[in-house]
C-alpha cells in the first residue's frame, strides 16, 4: 500500500506504511531514514584522522590498527544494536499487539502484548532530551484494580514520528480497539 | 465562562515559578488561584516549574490547568539554580510549542523565573513579573539580590506588587519607574473560610497563630509573648500551628513554664486543615517582622476572629481599622494588643464572627484579582517588546557599569545561544500542543458538564490526552 511521508521529532523525514490484512488485523510501520553513506564516512574519516594524528605524536603503529578494528566492531555494534531501521505495530483485535523493531543488521526484536493486558493506546507528551514530544503508547491493564494502569509501553522510540502521524496511528489503533469493546466475546476459533 | 469572552481577546499566558503545588505557601496557592480565574475567563493558561521528586514531566491540574514539571536541578530553599542559559532549550520548546504570548513570571526568590524572563526577552516575548515579597536594603544578599532584581525588571514590560508597600520596596530595590507598576493584591477563598462560633470553646479564651515557624514570622516575639499572658490570664490557651526551625523555641518555652496543656503545638497543617484550626479560636496572633501582604490575617478575620498584628510591610492596608489591632513589633506591644482584645472579648464589643465573615468575604476575591490582572495582559499586549539594541542600551544604562555591561554581553550570549538552537531545531518542526484551555481549549467544560452520551462521542484522542502521564524519559 502506499506510504506516507511524515517528520520525526528531530525533523528526519520518516515513511508510516499502513497494511490492512482484515477488518480487525492492521499492520502500521514506521520507516527510519536508513544509514547514509555521507555520517558514515564523515565518522570513519574523523577516528582515522584522530588516530593519525595520535601515530604522528607517539609514533607507534599501533594506534592505526586500533582505529581500524574500533570503527570495524563500533559499526558493528551500531547496525546491530543501535540503529533501527524500521519499526511496526501489528495490531490484531482479538489477539493483542505485536511490536516489532527491525535493526540496520536485519535483527528483530518483538514484543506481544495479548489483548486482556491492553487498556488502551493513547498519545501522551513526555520531556525528552530538551524537548517536549508527543508520543504514542500502550496502557497496560493493572490485574489487581480494573480502573488502574499498571506500566505504560511506549511505542515508535526511536523513530519519534511527529503529532500528525501519531494521530493517524492513534486513529487505526483505535478503530480495532473499538470494535473489541463491541464484540467483547469473540465466537471461538474460525 | 465569562459572558462574551475577555475583552482585549485571550491571551497565552505562561506562568513561570519555582513554586508551585505539590510544595505548600502563598505563592503556589496565587499562581494556581489565578491561573484558574483566568482559565475561567476564557485565557489559555499553563504553568512552568520544576520537578518536585517523582512528580516529574506534564500533568493535568482542575480545568485542564496544564503544569510542566522540569526536570532542572534544585538549589536551595526548592529554587533551581541558574546559569542564565542551560533551562533555554526547554523553555523556548515550551513557549513555542503552547504559542505562548505573554510570560508571567513570580516571586523574586525564584530563579526560574528571572531565568524564563530573561529567555522571553530575548524571543520578543511580553513579559509580565508578579513580586511577592519584601526587601531589606543593608546586608550583602539583599544588596545582591536587589542588584538582580535590578537586571531582571529593568526590561521587563509590567510589574505586579501585592500591596502598597511592595511596590515601593519593589520601586526602590529594582529602579524602576513607578508607572509599569501595579498593585493587585492577594485573595482568599472566601467558602473555604467561613466562622463556626460552634466549633470553640467559649470558657477559654483560645488564641491562634498559623504561620511558619521561622525567624522572619517572628516567632522569637511568640516565645516572649505565651509566658506573660499565660501567667495574667488563666483561662488562656495557645494554639500555634506550623513547623519550622523555631519550633525548638516554642517547645523550651512550653517546657520551662510548664504549659503543657495550655500551648498546643500541632505542627505542619495541610492548607485544607487550616479553616479547622482557625475557628477553634477567638483571636488570631501575627507576629511577622515582614510581611508584603499578610494572607494569614485574611484568612483569620474571614473565619471572624479577632485579629492582633504587627505593624510591618503591608500590613496597615489589607484590614480596615476596626477589624484588626496593629502593635509594634515587640513583646510589650504585642501583650498590651492582646490584652486589648482580651478586654474586648470579655465585654462583649467585638462584631460577630458572621458580621466579619460578610464583611471580609467582599475585600479579596480571585475573580477581582484575575480582572485586575487581565487588564495589565491587556496593556502590556499592546506594548512593544523592545529590540536588542535597545534592550542592549537599556541594560548598560540602567544597571550601572560593570553589571550592565556584564548582563549586556549575557544577553548577546543568550540570543546567540538561542540562535544556535533555532538553526538545530526550527520552530516549524516543533509540534503544536493542543490546546487544554483558552478560545480553543480541548478541556471545555462540555466534556464533562454534557450529556453523558456526549461524553462518548467526543474523539478520545483528546481524552487520552488528558490522563495524568506517569512515564517521562529523559
Amino acid at each position: 500500500m502506499e506510504e506516507r511521508l511524515y517528520r520525526s521529532a528531530s525533523g528526519a523525514p520518516i515513511a508510516l506504511r499502513p497494511r490492512q490484512h482484515s477488518a480487525s488485523c492492521r499492520e502500521l510501520a514506521v520507516r527510519c531514514p536508513r544509514l547514509q553513506l555521507r555520517s558514515l564516512s564523515a565518522v570513519t574519516s574523523a577516528v582515522w584522522l584522530a588516530a593519525y594524528g595520535l601515530f604522528v605524536l607517539s609514533e607507534n603503529s599501533m594506534v592505526l590498527s586500533a582505529a581500524i578494528f574500533i570503527t570495524l566492531i563500533g559499526l558493528i555494534i551500531y547496525l546491530h544494536f543501535v540503529k533501527i531501521d524500521q519499526e511496526s505495530l501489528l495490531v490484531i483485535g482479538s489477539l493483542g499487539i505485536q511490536v516489532t523493531s527491525s535493526y540496520a543488521s536485519g535483527k528483530e526484536s518483538t514484543t506481544f502484548i495479548e489483548m486482556g493486558q491492553v487498556k488502551d493506546v493513547v498519545i501522551n507528551e513526555a520531556i525528552h532530551m530538551q524537548k517536549v514530544i508527543y508520543y504514542l503508547c500502550i496502557l497496560l491493564q493493572d490485574p489487581g484494580d480494573p480502573q488502574g494502569v499498571s506500566d505504560i509501553v511506549p511505542l515508535f522510540q526511536s523513530s519519534k514520528p511527529r503529532l500528525d502521524c501519531l494521530i493517524e496511528v492513534y486513529k487505526s489503533c483505535q478503530e480495532i480497539l473499538e470494535q473489541r469493546k463491541t464484540a467483547p466475546q469473540p465466537s471461538g476459533i474460525k | 465562562m465569562a459572558a462574551g469572552g475577555p475583552a482585549g481577546g485571550a491571551h497565552s499566558v505562561c506562568m513561570v515559578s519555582d513554586f508551585f503545588y505539590p510544595n505548600m505557601g502563598g505563592v503556589e496557592s496565587h499562581v494556581y488561584q489565578l491561573s484558574q480565574c483566568l482559565i475561567e475567563r476564557g485565557h489559555k493558561v499553563l504553568v512552568v516549574t520544576h520537578a518536585y521528586g517523582h512528580r516529574k514531566g506534564i500533568r493535568y491540574l482542575t480545568n485542564g490547568l496544564k503544569v510542566y514539571y522540569l526536570p532542572l536541578k534544585v538549589m536551595y530553599n526548592q529554587s533551581t539554580a541558574t546559569t542564565l542559559f542551560h533551562s533555554l532549550p526547554l523553555l523556548r520548546y515550551i513557549f513555542v510549542r503552547e504559542r505562548v504570548t505573554i510570560v508571567h513570571a513570580h516571586s523574586s526568590f525564584s530563579a526560574m523565573a528571572h531565568d524564563a524572563l530573561f529567555h522571553a526577552k530575548t524571543m520578543g516575548l511580553r513579559t509580565v513579573f508578579t513580586d511577592h515579597s519584601l526587601f531589606g536594603f543593608a546586608d550583602v544578599s539583599s544588596v545582591l539580590t536587589n542588584k538582580l532584581l535590578t537586571v531582571s525588571l529593568c526590561d521587563t514590560n509590567h510589574i505586579i506588587c501585592v500591596s502598597y508597600t511592595s511596590k515601593e520596596n519593589t520601586v526602590l530595590r529594582a529602579a524602576l519607574d513607578p508607572r509599569i507598576v501595579s498593585v493587585i493584591p492577594n485573595a482568599v477563598d472566601p467558602t473555604d473560610f467561613t466562622p463556626d462560633p460552634s466549633r470553640r470553646d467559649d470558657g477559654i479564651i483560645t488564641i491562634v497563630v498559623v504561620s511558619r515557624l521561622v525567624y522572619r514570622k517572628g516567632i522569637d516575639l511568640l516565645s516572649g509573648i505565651i509566658p506573660e499572658l499565660c501567667q495574667k490570664y488563666p483561662e488562656l490557651h495557645f494554639l500555634v500551628g506550623g513547623e519550622g526551625p523555631k519550633r525548638i523555641v516554642l517547645e523550651e518555652v512550653r517546657e520551662r513554664y510548664q504549659l503543657h496543656d495550655r500551648v498546643r503545638l500541632l505542627g505542619a497543617l495541610e492548607h485544607q486543615d487550616v479553616r479547622n484550626v482557625l475557628v477553634q479560636g477567638h483571636i488570631f496572633l501575627n507576629t511577622s517582622l515582614t510581611e508584603a501582604f499578610c494572607m494569614a490575617i485574611v484568612e483569620a478575620a474571614s473565619c471572624g476572629l479577632q485579629v492582633v498584628s504587627t505593624r510591618v510591610g503591608g500590613i496597615p492596608e489589607v484590614l480596615p481599622e476596626n477589624l484588626i489591632i496593629l502593635c509594634e513589633p515587640s513583646v510589650k506591644s504585642l501583650c498590651d494588643g492582646l490584652e486589648k482584645a482580651i478586654a474586648q472579648l470579655r465585654s462583649g464589643t467585638i462584631p460577630s464572627p458572621e458580621t466579619v465573615h460578610n464583611k471580609v468575604k467582599t475585600f479579596y476575591t480571585w475573580r477581582n484579582v484575575a480582572e485586575r490582572t487581565e487588564k495589565v495582559y491587556d496593556r502590556v499586549a499592546d506594548e512593544v517588546v523592545l529590540p536588542m539594541d535597545e534592550r542592549l542600551g537599556r541594560l548598560m544604562s540602567h544597571c550601572g557599569p560593570v553589571t550592565g555591561y556584564i548582563f549586556a554581553l549575557f544577553a548577546v550570549l543568550n540570543f546567540l545561544f538561542l540562535a544556535f538552537l533555532r538553526w538545530m531545531t526550527p520552530d516549524s518542526i516543533i509540534d503544536v500542543a493542543i490546546d487544554a484551555t483558552g478560545p480553543k481549549g480541548a478541556w471545555t467544560k462540555q466534556y464533562f458538564w454534557g450529556k453523558k452520551g456526549r461524553v462518548k462521542e467526543l474523539p478520545s484522542s483528546k481524552n487520552a490526552q488528558m490522563k495524568r502521564k506517569e512515564h517521562n524519559s529523559h
